[in-house]
């Protein structure tokens, strides 16, 4: 089903960009990461109907398992960095530069 | 950090990079390096610094971004043709995009901008996790994936990061910072060989670990986070400062030090690969790590006493195990006289 690959494509692709091109929240890209891992989960629940094999259909779920692990860590880090920056705007992140 | 969590940590880290390392599907590879990921993020952040925890936050983000960007490339290929296998990554764009993924991870140029600032706000022992422990999983990747790499790009990158790592350097007054770029052309020594004898790109990579491993753990005896702390750090361990320099120029690839071996080796590949011009660009760059690695080295070694140095001495006596120092600067120093074992056995 092309119209499939291409909402899978365009998903992940927008994702990546809003990921890209943050600008002042945090808490936004970790939502676009959220996204990216959201549209992967959805390809890989929708993989094995396509090609109609049953092996495969407990990857979606350690797939999502280790994303909400991951979405933990990205929140914890958002909490820290609220701690530390006194809020989680992005230009604020510069004590470390070359 | 109670022991338990270091003891959760430490087995995480040895965990993910274990799966990586004997995974042969493109999930159990992914999973091996969010594990990774997930450990290193607490040891960053542990001393909840503001510069420790932008430094948590950026290297999360990067490397997310990488993960989700390899599980998204394998999946193309998976849909297009049906193989979940790592070594029969075959559709065009899988392997464009697992080659940028791949150069995120590693902190290859153009997608190295993480890196120095990672490693300037994390300890030294983390900084040295982060360069040896958490580049092996993706050098593994890189290494199975090789013949279907995008060949130009990964050339591209290679010489790129040679270029940054060493310009990027001069200026740098931070021996983290100094340390994050030497890793960067080091890391472009290895990729430039990696699609025509990825056995060399291994054998760099071991003795590039055993190298930062033992300049790493040197700092961080005396602590030596700055250049002007190195000028003062002779009164603590005499003979650590001599045999800094001799690991300093080993790493920089002087003969007759075991850092010359990759080097070495590597050129003659690919001039066999007849890629005469690119080698001599290489070569030409790596002179500009030499010379960061000789401003190190003077600053450590070559101003001994009697002299006067305008900085405070301190007598801050550690009694730091310094076996595994021990070991790591002996193999840094003196290993090339086994360069006959890299060759085929007839």
């Amino acid at each position: 089903m092309p119209s499939m690959h291409l909402s899978f494509y365009s998903t992940f692709a927008l994702s990546s960009l809003g990921l890209a091109f943050h600008r002042t929240h945090l808490i936004s890209a970790l939502l676009c990461l959220e996204s990216m891992m959201l549209s992967l989960y959805i390809a890989l629940t929708i993989w094995p109907v396509e090609n109609q094999s049953t092996s495969f259909t407990t990857a979606p779920i350690l797939m999502l398992s280790f994303s909400a692990c991951e979405a933990g860590t990205g929140l914890a880090m958002l909490v820290a960095s609220s701690r530390t920056h006194g809020s989680d705007h992005l230009h604020n992140f510069n004590l470390l530069q070359c | 950090m109670s022991p338990y969590t270091k003891l959760i940590i430490t087995t995480s880290l040895l965990l993910g990079t274990t799966i990586t390392l004997s995974s042969s599907h493109w999930m159990m590879a992914w999973t091996g390096l969010e594990i990774n990921t997930l450990a290193i993020i607490p040891l960053i952040s542990k001393s909840h610094h503001p510069r420790a925890i932008e430094a948590a936050v950026k290297y999360f983000l990067t490397q997310a971004t990488a993960s989700a960007l390899i599980l998204f490339s394998s999946l193309i290929n998976a849909w297009t043709t049906g193989q979940w296998d790592i070594t029969h990554l075959t559709h065009p764009t899988s392997c464009l995009l697992m080659t940028t993924a791949i150069a995120t991870k590693l902190g290859l140029a153009p997608f190295h901008f993480w890196f120095p600032e990672v490693l300037q706000g994390s300890s030294l022992t983390t900084a040295l996790l982060l360069s040896t422990v958490m580049k092996l999983p993706p050098i593994s990747i890189l290494y199975l994936t090789s013949h279907s790499l995008n060949s130009t790009l990964l050339t591209i990158m290679a010489i790129a990061s040679a270029a940054i790592g060493g310009w990027m350097g001069l200026n740098q007054t931070q021996t983290r910072k100094i340390l994050a770029f030497s890793s960067i052309s080091h890391l472009g020594w290895m990729t430039i060989i990696v699609t025509y004898n990825p056995t060399l790109t291994l054998l760099s990579f071991y003795l590039y670990t055993i190298m930062t491993s033992a300049i790493f753990l040197t700092l961080n005896t005396t602590k030596a986070t700055k250049l002007s702390t190195m000028l003062i750090s002779w009164p603590k361990m005499p003979t650590l400062n001599a045999t800094l320099m001799l690991t300093l120029l080993s790493l920089a690839g002087l003969p007759p030090l075991t850092g010359f071996l990759p080097k070495w080796l590597i050129i003659q590949e690919l001039i066999k690969q007849e890629m005469a011009p690119t080698t001599t660009i290489m070569a030409m760059l790596s002179l500009l790590g030499m010379f960061f690695y000789l401003r190190l080295a003077y600053h450590s070694t070559i101003t001994l006493p009697p002299n006067s140095t305008n900085h405070m001495k301190h007598w801050h006596l550690t009694n730091q195990v310094t076996f595994p120092i021990a070991i790591f600067t002996s193999m840094s120093i003196a290993l090339l006289p086994i360069s006959p074992m890299t060759l085929p056995t007839p």
